[in-house]
């Protein structure tokens, strides 16, 4: 049984429609199928509804702020309600709807194009879609607890703390932002290991199609990028929470969290176009029936954008007090990356000029994101010179700017939605209003933003604009609410064809060429009859099992666990938004209900944690494919590697944020808090805490190692007690640090004491929580050893100890660096 | 998982004494040793950045044992022994180009 489907006449081979709803999971008209589904395509589309939902909230915001500006004065809003709906738009536009509508998209379509049964991980990805849920849930909370945050989405110090922004509801934006990069980052080890290691048999990086190439890079690049983040908002978090100073400190303050944030900003705009950019370039193929011309180069200059990505951050920074010499790089290297920006450009432009092109409501969309790309980058190479930019910055150029790059980026996902809506839904849409929207669309666009070059002198986040510039204003208004309601056209569109919408086979389009479109549309939930492979230079179904029946056909697809995870995470974190009052003047006590909150949370995390990690769940595995260059690596010791990739940019940019407080204040000026620091350069009785739990430490990862000796020579009474020894050592580790901070709190010396002080405690503070976070996962793996487990399969322990390790490595610089120096 | 054949009926001695257990042993020495030597340098008289120098430097070679041998990279593809060098090089680019960028 060897079928062929040609993959460029990709007509439905991929069989009977056997298992639509199989038995592994409920039906699709239950509620309960969509809380268990760990399928990658359920969660795809419920990533997709959930980020238009977002964009329709951070819609309405937008349509809030432009009605304040149809006047020049005071108006509908409050400054507090302006601040706040200017902050909430910009924040939900770009992480809660931009890129989790990419998500979606990528959920759902690159393990069809790469032939895979599902993600590496399942349960990981419904995990990841439900903690972004609960994050998102965790922001729209924030609007009633005294008020959301009001200092603009780029959460620039001091605004960001108490003393500017008490509001609780200000610390859940930064909780639900934490949340988000979890997500984020849990998804990124997913796809990176789904994308490195499930590509069906015969397809090499090479020959990836280009959404899928996108997405790969997207991801490597969130997998740095948003580690950064996570830092800052962790620093920020405690800023608002335990009062610390980082960011009201002069030594500190708006420039280290420039740095910070921008470290990951920069990445971030190209995070959320890149997607973007592979919907243009599979679209073009397909509506100009021509493939993409010079594809390697243009994969080479994506790879290209990707690393320089992380070189240009500090144009952000002009206008700060940061030396010239590191500004004029930075335009150097910004210059830099618009270049291969240029080649991407013109091989797009060249692929449409030799094909013949179709204009199809999907095909205008990405052709219009083209345009307005174009402009967008244009507008920011301006930007990106210093003397020009001592003029722009600030100012609505740079509004106009970032909106026709950004959502440019929507306007191909859009387009993207259009060109994947028969696959998934297995009906087309319709057309003619296909059409009508792009046209209302492209027109309330360019109303809108253009409107905002033109009044590029106006300053961003302010309501009130000279009288000459209202007509300009009023365009864009008009404009705004032009583009909003071109939108509920698609709604409508898709909520229509869902139903009447003529049926479609596996492939609508003529000239598409990915594997999607081989199989029925919509794909039965396992994806393929057979095993697909490339081998054979083109699509085919491979016979491998011996007993002919299809070879994962019991893999699971239904989870309860990655929701409860989720809800209990989002409690969790609604605890900490209000568990400590901290005023203008620093902390002012715990606030009981919402720490009973947070302990409930907590409660209810252990729970569900431990849950998901008893549950058998069979998960889908590609023994076979080309996975270079990360072959005979097991995948969940590279899904544990990529984590521990991310984990080193977190505490790297925690440790930089001290390195850089300390330069700045004057290196010698500063005082390092560990115990009996005071002592000088010399002693006795020096920084002993510190050094037994070196000690301690050091032994721990000998003893976690030891276990998986034993392991592997199922020696389990050998195995349990070297993990319990790890244990315990680890909890002594926690008791002596227990002493050590206990001793500062009594002589008063808290994390908002000095700056060091706050240095001091959230660093090492970091350090301990992963301490604390591996001995509850020890804990977990001792019970499971003792009843029986890891005898045969050892890897749990043996990432465990990968993780163990790296927690060991940190303090190995921690301890000279906050002890010793 | 590695397609080794392991003694299944190994007592404790026999386990630490396996070829694995002896270099994992030999490791944790040297890491107990370079721990508790860091107090010398104190006494060397270097100075400040001499002692700054000397601590990172040792840290960095407990890092690499712990990185050769307890997390076994030594053994492993070169791939994620690159890509564990790529993200330490972007902190420490962070680092550098931060801190430079305010003197
Ligand atoms: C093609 C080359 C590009 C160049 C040279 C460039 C340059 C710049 C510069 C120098 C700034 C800082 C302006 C200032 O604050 O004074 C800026 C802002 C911004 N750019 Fe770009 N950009 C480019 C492409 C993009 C793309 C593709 C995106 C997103 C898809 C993007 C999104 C943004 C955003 C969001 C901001 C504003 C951040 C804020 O809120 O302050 N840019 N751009
Ligand atoms: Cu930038």
């Amino acid at each position: 049984m060897t079928e062929t489907a040609d993959s460029t006449d990709a007509h439905g081979s991929g069989g009977d429609d056997h298992g639509d709803d199989h038995d592994h999971l409920p039906g699709k008209y239950t509620v309960k199928r969509w809380l268990v589904t760990t399928n990658h395509k359920d969660i795809g589309i419920l990533y997709i509804l959930t980020s238009l939902f977002f964009f329709v909230f951070g819609g309405v915001l937008a349509l809030l702020i432009r009605m304040q500006l149809w006047t020049p004065g005071e108006g509908l809003l409050s400054g507090f309600a302006y601040g706040q709906s200017v902050t909430a738009h910009g924040l939900l536009m770009v992480f809660f709807f931009l890129s989790p509508v990419a998500v979606g998209l990528a959920n759902y379509i690159v393990p069809l194009q790469i032939g895979a049964d599902d993600l590496a991980f399942p349960r990981l990805n419904a995990l990841s879609y439900w903690l972004y849920l609960a994050a998102g849930g965790l922001f729209a909370v924030s609007f009633f607890q005294g008020g959301s945050f009001e200092g603009g989405w780029t959460l620039y110090a001091p605004l960001s703390v108490p003393t500017f922004t008490p509001e609780v509801g200000a610390t859940s934006v930064m909780l639900a932002l934490g949340m988000f990069v979890i997500s984020v980052t849990l998804g990124s080890v997913n796809f990176l290991t789904t994308i490195h290691t499930m590509k069906a048999d015969g397809m090499g990086l090479w020959n990836m199609p280009m959404f899928t190439w996108t997405v790969l890079l997207t991801i490597w690049m969130m997998l740095f990028a948003f580690a950064a983040l996570l830092a800052a908002v962790y620093l920020l978090a405690a800023d608002r929470i335990i009062a610390s100073q980082y960011f009201l400190a002069e030594e500190g303050g708006s420039l280290l969290w420039g740095h910070l944030f921008w470290f990951f900003g920069h990445p971030e705009v190209y995070i959320v176009f890149f997607p973007a950019l592979g919907v243009m370039l599979e679209t073009f193929q397909t509506f100009s029936g021509r493939r993409l011309v010079g594809r390697k180069w243009v994969i080479i200059a994506m790879v290209l954008i990707a690393v320089q990505s992380f070189l240009v951050w500090m144009h952000h920074m002009f206008l700060t007090t940061i030396n010239l010499e590191i500004k004029t790089i930075m335009m150097a290297t910004t210059i830099a990356i618009s270049l291969p920006f240029d080649l991407l450009v013109f091989a797009m432009i060249y692929t449409l000029v030799k094909g013949k092109v179709r204009f199809n409501t999907p095909f205008l969309f990405n052709l219009g994101a083209l345009v307005l790309f174009i402009i967008g980058g244009i507008t920011g190479v301006f930007l990106g010179a210093i003397v020009l930019d001592y003029e722009f910055r600030g100012t609505y150029w740079v509004v106009a700017h970032f909106h026709y790059v950004m959502v440019a980026g929507a306007t191909a996902l859009f387009g993207g939605l259009y060109y994947w809506y028969p696959k998934i839904t297995g009906r087309m849409y319709d057309e003619f209003l296909g059409r009508l929207h792009f046209i209302l669309y492209f027109i309330g666009f360019n109303a809108v933003y253009f409107s905002q070059f033109a009044v590029w002198e106006m300053p961003r986040r302010v309501f009130e604009y000279s009288t000459g510039l209202t007509l300009w204003n009023q365009i864009g208004t008009v404009g705004g609410f032009v583009l909003g309601a071109s939108m509920f056209i698609m709604f409508y569109n898709f909520a229509k064809s869902l139903k009447t919408g003529p049926q479609v086979d596996g492939n609508p389009w003529k000239y598409s060429r990915t594997a999607e479109w081989s199989i029925p549309s919509p794909p039965p939930l396992e994806n393929w009859t057979g095993v697909p492979s490339y081998e054979s230079g083109k699509l085919e179904y491979v016979d491998r099992s011996p007993d002919g029946g299809h070879e994962e056909a019991h893999a699971d697809h239904a989870s309860i666990w990655p929701v409860l995870i989720a809800a209990s995470t989002f409690v969790f974190f609604l605890g900490l938004s209000g568990i400590s009052d901290v005023g203008p003047t620093g902390f002012e006590g715990v606030n009981t209900g919402y720490a009973a909150i947070t302990g409930l949370g907590a409660l209810a995390l252990l729970g569900s944690a431990a849950g998901l990690g008893n549950e058998r769940f069979l998960a889908p595995e590609q023994p076979y494919g080309m996975k270079w260059p990360f072959d005979g690596i097991e995948k969940t010791k590279l899904g544990t590697w990529f984590f521990l990739y991310s984990d080193v940019v977190v505490f790297g940019a925690v440790i930089s944020a001290f390195i850089f407080i300390r330069i700045h204040m004057g290196w010698g000026e500063y005082e390092t808090v560990g115990p009996n620091s005071m002592s000088g350069l010399l002693p006795e009785a020096m920084a002993l805490p510190g050094l037994i739990n070196t000690f301690v430490l050091v032994t721990s990862s000998f003893t976690i190692i030891l276990a998986l000796v034993f392991a592997k020579h199922q020696h389990k009474k050998g195995m349990l007690a070297s993990m319990t020894a790890t244990w315990v050592l680890g909890l002594t580790f926690m008791v002596v640090k227990y002493f050590e901070w206990a001793e500062k709190f009594d002589a008063g010396q808290g994390p908002s004491y000095a700056i060091e002080y706050s240095v001091y405690f959230v660093t090492t503070g970091l350090h301990g929580v992963h301490v604390v976070l591996g001995l509850l996962v020890l804990a977990f793996l001792i019970f499971k050893g003792y009843t029986g487990s890891y005898m045969k399969d050892h890897r749990a322990i043996e990432n465990f100890g990968l993780y163990w390790h790296f927690v060991d490595i940190v303090w190995v610089f921690l301890f000279p660096l906050f002890y010793l120096l | 998982m590695e397609e080794h054949n392991y003694d299944t009926d190994a007592t404790w001695k026999e386990v630490l004494l396996t070829d694995e257990g002896k270099v994992y042993i030999g490791v944790y020495v040297a890491l107990m040793v370079l721990a508790a030597s860091k107090f010398i340098l104190f006494e060397a008289g270097i100075g400040y950045w001499g002692l700054f120098t000397g601590l990172m430097v040792m840290a960095a070679a407990k890092t690499a044992l712990i990185v050769a041998y307890f997390q076994h990279l030594r053994w492993e593809p070169r791939i994620l022994t690159y890509l564990y060098a790529t993200s330490l090089f972007a902190v420490l680019l962070l680092m550098a180009a931060a801190s430079y960028s305010i003197t």
